[in-house]
């Protein structure tokens, strides 16, 4: 895949898929034969050194599952992942140990993602003591002092003999970034970090993730269903539908000229802070709500709802993601008509 | 989880578990239970007896099947209480004769079944014991030559060496009438010792209450002569705070030896069986799918197992050791927390920190043992008291059946005697309620632990 | 302006915890007018939701009312005995959608069975009958008949609460308090919740308290503004009046505009507010926000700023604004 802007690729997914087969007990496999979930259903994407890139979509549209198979929490379906240009998809307790020490992840809830027993200090060495850098405590001390510096978390000293539910929700993320930090990687998966943190600190936690990324020169795939920040947090997006990307380019291009009917509903759903529309009732260009992705719909999976939506779209292919120029890209084969 | 946290939590569960009532009285009996253990060679009057508990001559000079001494005290007609006369007072009387007085405060109606001179002697010693009663006369009663002694023990029964004395010097009060009634009568040495001396003793004495000296004078003209530890056994009718069994056998001894091994028996099976059972359930839970099935196929196949019936025939063929059995119990105990461990474990496996210590690059072993099983700690605290009761019980019914540990004495052995011997029908209730009784509240109390650790970690594992 | 159906007056409510007492509403004012919709804004732990059941006189334990007055149509509801609150108040007069609502539906019941309940229990009404009356309010909230047969874990997160919001207009209430009714949903389904309730506002004239943190939310839906800080009201103004060219009042809600994310615009960076909201056992001394507040002096920290009207319709409590 080429496109309009330079850099090395750091990350490259590569027509990922991951479907899960719901658990069945020995008697149920006699009975009604249950659907496969086709939570992610063929991504491709390119993440290029140093760049933040976004993964937006609806609640089930596979964004979580996309990141975990990236991390390599889970195992994808088909398909190959290339990190620093070697397919990571199939390799050894070692070898991932290491990529996982490269490729680090913040959780959506920062109340879950601490093992509450376990004070901030413990938190940060753990990663240290996994990996099994420095040694001595001293020196363990000055990588969770650096750590929690970096976040902005200070006096450190202050923080270290705390246990997390004694820190607010914005700190407690600042702690699961510096824990990623401390092992020097070059990339983080942030799946939605900001989501359950308090609309007037959630800007504070983004800009310091940012300024730790431009510092430490960090690449980020951060994964959220909020176009608002994304588009002050990230260089490009790509929107998922159902499993699978419907469009991808630069944030601007995808905020201000969307292509993908999907993207646009998006777009015009997002409320926004002016007055004047309390009387007015918003006009959505879809209805009804995200299909189950254990029965995807054929063609473009996106006709059910589409107010574009012709008896092609249904009936032929699935589109595949086409070039606008400018590496911009979308799936929607009645682009030229709709306009 | 580092020390101060540890002492942190440790000091917030104390203060929960004050509140429970139960359980505190549970604590209170485990530590006077462990206190007993500890302070066994000091409470039990019978130091070797854990180990010489089947050596019918560490129990020969006991009397057979007492009561305990207590019984005393509901009683009208009190019995001569089981003890040792052991302080003499020592006189040298003219060349190589010494004098061990013995003094004897006799306030019964029963006499004791018998008296015994006990010691340990060397060479050739001529041994005379002489009874000198509150109404001032006095029997010589046994004269007995000890020969060639090398430090033996050696022991003189009253009755066996001074039957002869004593009906003589009966037969200087009774009327001439009764005469022939003393060789048949089934009044032995003790009774005509401890009681009056008067006509009609053959239809019945009368006891002479007040002060006895027994005077043991031992002979020493052969330079090797010497005796060591001479005391005076009064066998009595009535005997310690258990009594005794019908193997002259001191049960207050037998519990007391027994409380360690069923401590042991019921602490070290719940904690190994409750460690491996833990295990069993994390690592099923962890690793899930194949690994999950082919392990729960093997715990159902444990848990399916008659426990009873399978231990029985093995310690029918194989006699085992206390530690066999211990063994054989853990193999079917450590199924007992493996269902609800491993439930608890599936649920703590999905918790968004075990994921986070994944993506960090932990192993399989940093997760199960620092993330996982510290949850499950208060859960395996409880199930290891709430174990103990079963396994105290099980062995005690293998040793009920005569096939426990003979070089042991545990609870269950004691029921186990005082049944086959008909304790029950005879009315030895002393032989049979001590050891049932403590089995019972030995369970309890860790019963009793076990709900009151429960009631109050169990909510803790909820809240996070 | 038309009839005042809920006014609030001087209300605290304190929840006594072994720590001391949290002033989570602490002299709170406003009224609120039949048809009108009321946002109440303000970050976590601000003491919205508690607003909210006070409002339904049923503060969560250990709260307590400490003073002030709830007058719905004219009538104190503070002192009434419970009988006579939940005969004529309670879900009849003023009723909640409370905040995560939709994710407590009992997983065991059918959602028919779970709506049934609440009719029964109030209306003792026949079986049939509330059969209807169900049907027909699904209608409104633009579900099909058929989900009184479903269980909770078949129907997505919007359906789930136009549920939740059918079961609260059941008793034809004048007052609907909405506790963050659609922070858990998507973009999409939270515009078509908010459409919803923008029509049932007018077919059954209703006035809406709508409690949220996303101001961008708020413009969307109030016709009024109310911005909580710490327990107490920081400003209260019209749609116009916070939202306007001109810009809100208080330095804490020109702050959280600030710090509110826009889409249709480009911005270089966001602004933040640092620090965290007070602890309110032992609030700070004058003026609340003053440890956080960029345009604070001295006045602000040792005395505490009244509510007062700046303008027309307008409130506010900030000296600044009293210049
Ligand atoms: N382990 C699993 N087993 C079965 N289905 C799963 C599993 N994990 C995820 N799914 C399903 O896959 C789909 C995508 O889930 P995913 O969590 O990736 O979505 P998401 O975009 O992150 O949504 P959200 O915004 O709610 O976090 C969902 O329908 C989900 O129910
Ligand atoms: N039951 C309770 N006991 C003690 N304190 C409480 C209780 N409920 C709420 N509080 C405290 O009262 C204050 C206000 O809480 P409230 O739930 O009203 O906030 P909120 O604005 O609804 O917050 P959120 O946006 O998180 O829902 C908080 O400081 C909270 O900690
Ligand atoms: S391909 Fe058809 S259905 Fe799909 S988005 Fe385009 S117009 Fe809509
Ligand atoms: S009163 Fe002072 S501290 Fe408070 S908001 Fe106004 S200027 Fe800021
Ligand atoms: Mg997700
Ligand atoms: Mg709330």
């Amino acid at each position: 895949m080429s496109n309009g802007i330079d850099g090395d690729v750091i990350l490259r997914v590569d027509d990922l898929k991951k479907y899960f087969t719901p658990h069945q007990g020995f008697l149920q496999s006699f009975g009604k034969v249950r659907k496969v979930v086709r939570a992610v259903d063929g991504v491709s994407f390119e993440i290029r050194r140093g760049e933040i890139f976004g993964l937006i979509g609806e609640s089930g549209s596979g964004k979580t599952t996309t990141g975990k198979l990236v991390m390599k929490l889970i195992d994808p379906t088909s398909g190959r992942i290339l990190f620093n240009g070697r397919d990571v998809t199939s390799i050894g307790q070692a070898e991932t140990k290491e990529y996982r020490r490269q490729v680090q992840m913040i959780f959506q809830d920062p109340y879950a993602s601490m093992n509450p027993r376990f004070k901030i200090r413990d938190v940060l060495e753990e990663p240290l003591e996994i990996h099994r850098i420095s040694g001595n405590r001293a020196e363990r001390d000055t990588r969770v002092v650096r750590a929690l510096t970096e976040v902005k978390l200070t006096p450190p000293e202050d923080f270290m003999g705390r246990f997390p539910h004694m820190l607010s929700g914005g700190q407690r993320q600042r702690v699961a970034t510096a824990r990623t930090l401390i092992l020097n990687p070059a990339m983080l998966v942030a799946d939605e970090p900001v989501s359950m943190i308090d609309l007037s600190t959630r800007a504070e936690i983004l800009h310091m993730m940012k300024d730790v990324q431009r510092d430490l020169g960090l690449t980020y795939l951060y994964i959220t269903h909020d176009l608002s920040t994304a588009r002050y947090f990230t260089d490009r997006i790509a929107v998922m539908y159902l499993g699978r990307i419907v469009e991808m380019g630069r944030a601007d291009d995808i905020i201000d000229h969307p292509a993908h009917p999907y993207t646009r509903a998006l777009i015009e759903a997002v409320p926004e802070p002016v007055t004047g529309k309390v009387d007015e009732v918003k006009e959505l260009p879809i209805s009804g709500e995200i299909p189950s992705p254990s029965n995807i719909p054929p063609g473009c999976r996106f006709h059910t709802r589409c107010p574009f939506a012709k008896e092609e779209c249904r009936a032929e292919a699935e589109p595949e993601l086409m070039d606008l120029g400018g590496g911009h890209y979308h799936a929607c084969r009645r682009w030229k008509e709709i306009g | 989880m580092k020390l101060d946290d540890a002492a942190f939590r440790l000091k917030e569960f104390w203060d929960e578990f004050r509140k429970e009532r139960n359980g505190l009285v549970g604590l209170g009996i485990l530590a006077a239970a462990i206190l007993a253990v500890f302070l066994e060679p000091l409470i039990i009057p019978y130091p070797e007896a854990s180990s010489r508990w089947r050596d019918i001559t560490y129990w020969q000079d006991n009397s057979k099947s007492a009561p305990p001494a207590w019984t005393n005290l509901f009683t009208a007609r009190k019995s001569a209480v089981a003890r040792t006369l052991q302080d003499a007072r020592i006189q040298d009387r003219g060349p190589g004769e010494k004098v061990y007085t013995y003094t004897y405060d006799y306030d019964y109606n029963r006499a004791p079944y018998d008296l015994l001179v006990r010691g340990e002697g060397s060479g050739n010693i001529p041994l005379t014991v002489t009874v000198r009663r509150p109404d001032g006369v006095s029997v010589e009663i046994v004269r007995y030559v000890l020969q060639d002694l090398a430090g033996q023990t050696f022991r003189l029964s009253f009755s066996n060496e001074g039957r002869s004395n004593a009906l003589e010097f009966l037969r200087k009060t009774e009327r001439p009438e009764n005469a022939a009634q003393i060789a048949t009568m089934s009044y032995g040495v003790a009774e005509i010792l401890f009681s009056k001396a008067e006509p009609d003793f053959v239809k019945g004495p009368k006891p002479l209450t007040g002060r006895y000296e027994i005077e043991v004078t031992a002979g020493f003209t052969d330079p090797r002569a010497s005796i060591e530890h001479m005391e005076i056994v009064v066998v009595g009718r009535v005997s310690g705070i258990l009594g005794t069994d019908s193997m002259k056998r001191d049960i207050f001894s037998g519990v007391v030896a027994g409380m360690k091994w069923a401590l042991m028996i019921g602490l070290l099976t719940s904690i190994v069986s409750v460690l491996v059972g833990v295990f069993y359930g994390i690592t099923a839970a962890y690793f899930g799918g194949r690994v999950d099935s082919v392990m729960m196929l093997i715990f159902d196949y444990f848990i399916s197992l008659p426990v009873l019936p399978i231990l029985i025939v093995f310690s029918a063929v194989y006699k085992p050791s206390i530690w066999t059995i211990i063994a054989a119990l853990i193999l079917f105990f450590w199924v007992g927390p493996v269902k609800t461990v491993r439930s608890m474990a599936l649920q703590i496996k999905e918790e968004t920190y075990i994921e986070a210590a994944k993506a960090l690059g932990a192993g399989h072993g940093r997760i199960i043992f620092r993330h996982m099983a510290p949850l499950l700690i208060p859960y395996s605290f409880a199930s290891m008291a709430l174990a103990v009761p079963g396994a105290i019980v099980y062995e005690s019914s293998v040793s009920l059946l005569g096939l426990g540990d003979a070089t042991i004495v545990s609870w269950g052995q004691i029921l186990h005697d005082a049944l086959g011997s008909g304790a029950v029908l005879s009315g030895l209730w002393w032989w049979v309620v001590p050891p049932g009784l403590l089995i019972a509240v030995m369970g309890m109390t860790f019963a009793f632990l076990g709900f009151a650790m429960d009631k109050i970690l169990h909510p803790k594992l909820k809240t996070r | 302006m038309s009839e005042t159906i809920l006014q609030v007056k001087n209300l605290k409510l304190y929840y006594h915890t072994s720590k001391g007492s949290v002033k989570a509403l602490d002299d709170v004012s406003f009224d609120l007018a039949a048809g009108e919709t009321l946002g109440l804004v303000g970050e976590s732990g601000c003491g919205k939701t508690t607003m909210g059941t006070g409002l339904l006189r049923m503060p969560t334990p250990p709260g307590r009312f400490e003073g002030g007055q709830i007058l719905v149509e004219g009538r104190d509801i503070i002192p009434l005995p419970e009988r006579e609150i939940r005969k004529d108040v309670r879900w009849e007069k003023v009723s909640m959608v409370f905040q995560g609502a939709m994710n407590c539906l009992t997983p065991v019941y059918t959602i028919g069975k779970q709506m049934m309940e609440t009719l029964q229990e109030h209306r003792g009404m026949e079986k049939a009958e509330a059969q209807e009356l169900i049907k027909e309010y699904l209608g409104y909230v633009g579900l099909p008949a058929d989900v009184t047969a479903r269980y909770p874990h078949e129907l997505s997160g919007g359906m789930k609460q136009r549920v939740v919001i059918a079961t609260a207009l059941f008793l034809k209430p004048r007052v609907v308090i909405l506790d963050e009714p659609t922070t858990a949903l998507d973009v999409i389904v939270q515009a078509q919740i908010i459409n919803l309730l923008k029509k049932l506002k007018k077919t059954f004239d209703l006035s809406f308290i709508f409690i949220t943190h996303d101001l961008a939310l708020e413009a969307e839906v109030s016709d009024r503004i109310c911005v909580m800080y710490a327990g107490k009201i920081a400003e209260l103004g019209s749609n116009e009046q916070i939202y306007g060219e001109k810009g809100p009042a208080h330095p804490y809600t020109e702050r959280l505009l600030a710090a509110t994310p826009r889409l249709r615009r480009k911005v270089e960076s966001l602004s933040f507010i640092p620090g965290t909201p007070p602890d309110l056992i032992t609030p700070p001394m004058g003026c609340r926000f003053h440890p956080r507040c960029p345009k604070a002096y001295d006045r602000c920290r040792v005395e505490e700023p009244p509510v007062r009207e700046i303008e027309p319709g307008h409130m506010a409590a900030c000296w600044r604004c009293f210049e």
